[in-house]
């Protein structure tokens, strides 16, 4: 038999009276520095299911008010940054699938992206293509992820089997041409890391209106719950000047009004030849932000229809493709592309050695996780985590 | 357009030297030098202007630390690098998160992975790294593996550069045309 022993018992009642003199490590007590005498200090995580990974987010609460988080990173840190500076390009890539395992081609892609920027190669067009069906194919599935997992956060515990139904055929495509269900690590320099058959197309194909007929019943099934809609309908307000503030990029800014996106204002790739909407928020408050993702899952079967159909014959990956010693030339390049969660971009600087000498990352959900401190001032505990869930937080990509 | 309007803002705000990278290699439209201590009035005349602080992705080389703005504009996308190169035996520089509150978790991160300060940031506690690592930072490098800043040169060509020179406006206007 086990047995447990509380060694130093916690003095819970007067915990909350005297702040800093009892429990906590260090990031409690220099959050309880500022805190008022007689609030509780209330650490959300780092194992909270709605956090989503291991993020934890110190509070502290008037009753059931927040008066004031902060959100506590590094739980999943692995210093990308570093295996960036000491692997050649090639050996690197891998990385890309391990940043955001829910979104991980549009790491490939801004990684590939900025290699090929400044190495100056151009995908030939058939990758071109698949490089944009395998893109929004992964934003569709990280957003029926997202869709599932927010629903979970406010209670409704079944929707997220349903979306995992969807995700599952997603998985199943592009398992064909990347030979992984998550962390994919398809693009190579220069092009993808092989061709698709005829099997991916059609089952594609079949995908789009199956898709579209599983959001109507999203709709019945979730958006016009009134539960749900009250949970959600004008909390958490994120206008304009706030994600500015912050840098909060994708659907958090454009549910506040915005229309930016790295597809239709800096376009890369061929993203310029499809027609298709950015669709923009309602309301700016956590249901706008939760449309516009639904709204992008449309969008996305709109760019997917057209890209089966066009898709040319021919090479996937250039003739002379870099080779895993390769060296970068010396320079420096800045490539973003529009991710899930927002702006993902590569910042590499090159002194033409073995390997780069400074890669930067820059996650999307850093940024947007980096507001939430402002955006859930003064709202009841229960709408912090409707707040948080409305981010669409993948840890492992907010702390690389 | 914006190239004129954006060179005005950072002349004012008293850039060092600016410079056009090129777009298609680079991904940037422009380049500024921005002395230390000028940093946050440029960054709060670019917010007013309607940018919002990407990331700053800081880097060693032989002259010092050289910390990289980037800085964006939503409706307007304009891509720019505020590059700020700091003293190595001070490493420090006045933190920009009064202007941009985001900047507090760049400069938290950028202090941990190379012992930057940055005075005036609201909460300087180490932020991804564990506050009691028995470790130099990771992202120094070894003295011998030191890039020099002046050998890269990946600036692009010159638009201005602040007295003695009094250069002035002198855009030369052989952009790319992709500008407005």
């Amino acid at each position: 038999m086990p047995s447990f022993n509380f060694v130093n018992p916690v003095d819970f009642l007067n915990m909350a009276d005297s702040p800093g003199t009892y429990a906590g490590d260090f990031y409690t007590l220099n959050f309880e520095k500022n805190a008022t005498p007689g609030n509780v200090i209330l650490n959300l995580g780092p194992q909270h299911p709605s956090t989503h990974g291991v993020l934890r987010v110190l509070v502290e609460l008037y009753g059931e008010y927040v008066l004031r988080s902060e959100p506590v990173l590094g739980y999943l840190h692995r210093m990308q940054e570093k295996m960036g500076e000491v692997k050649t390009p090639y050996q690197f890539l891998p990385n890309m699938g391990r940043v955001d395992y829910l979104n991980p081609i549009s790491w490939n892609w801004a990684f590939a992206g900025a290699v090929e920027r400044l190495a100056g190669l151009e995908p030939p067009e058939r990758a071109e293509y698949l490089r944009v069906i395998s893109s929004e194919l992964n934003r569709i599935s990280s957003h029926l992820l997202w869709w599932g997992a927010f629903v979970m956060d406010l209670g409704g515990v079944t929707p997220i089997l349903y979306a995992f139904e969807e995700r599952e055929k997603i998985n199943d495509i592009l398992q064909i041409v990347t030979g992984s269900r998550l962390t994919y690590n398809y693009f190579r320099f220069g092009g993808v890391g092989a061709d698709a058959d005829s099997r991916f197309f059609q089952l594609v194909e079949e995908f789009i209106p199956y898709m579209r007929e599983r959001l109507k019943m999203y709709t019945g099934l979730v958006t016009d719950n009134v539960i749900f809609r009250r949970r959600l309908e004008g909390i958490g307000p994120m206008d304009e000047d706030l994600c500015r503030r912050y840098g909060a990029t994708g659907p958090i800014l454009r549910a506040a009004g915005v229309m930016c996106d790295a597809r239709r204002l800096s376009p890369y790739g061929i993203y310029d030849r499809f027609d298709y909407d950015i669709p923009v928020g309602p309301s700016n408050d956590c249901f706008g932000r939760y449309l516009v993702r639904l709204e992008e899952i449309r969008e996305s079967l709109r760019i997917l229809e057209q890209a089966v159909k066009s898709v040319p014959e021919g090479p996937v990956i250039v003739a002379k493709a870099p080779k895993p010693t390769y060296k970068l030339p010396a320079g420096e390049t800045y490539f973003a592309v529009e991710g899930a969660r927002g702006q993902v971009a590569c910042h590499i600087i090159s002194d033409g050695g073995k390997t780069p000498y400074r890669v930067k990352l820059r996650a999307p959900g850093f940024s947007n996780l980096s507001l939430f401190a402002e955006a859930a001032k003064g709202v009841i505990l229960a709408d912090a985590i409707a707040i948080l869930g409305s981010l669409d937080l993948v840890i492992p990509e907010v702390d690389r | 357009m914006t190239e004129a309007r954006i060179t005005e803002v950072l002349k004012k705000a008293g850039a060092l030297r600016i410079t056009r990278p090129d777009w298609k290699k680079n991904g940037l439209r422009l380049s500024a030098e921005i002395a230390p201590e000028k940093i946050q009035e440029v960054c709060s005349l670019l917010l007013k202007e309607g940018y919002t602080l990407l990331d700053l992705s800081a880097a060693e080389f032989q002259e010092g630390f050289l910390a990289t703005y980037h800085l964006d504009n939503f409706q307007d996308p304009f891509r720019l690098a505020l590059r700020v190169l700091i003293d190595r035996e001070k490493a420090e520089i006045p933190s920009v998160a009064s202007v941009y509150q985001g900047a507090e978790w760049h400069e938290r991160e950028s202090a941990d992975f190379f012992g930057l300060k940055f005075s005036g940031n609201p909460n300087p506690v180490p932020l991804l790294l564990p506050h009691d690592l028995p470790l130099p930072p990771p992202l120094l490098k070894k003295p011998e593996a030191l890039a020099s800043l002046s050998a890269l040169n990946f600036l692009g060509d010159e638009l201005y550069s602040a007295p003695p020179e009094k250069a002035g406006d002198e855009d030369r206007g052989k952009g790319d045309g992709k500008d407005a």
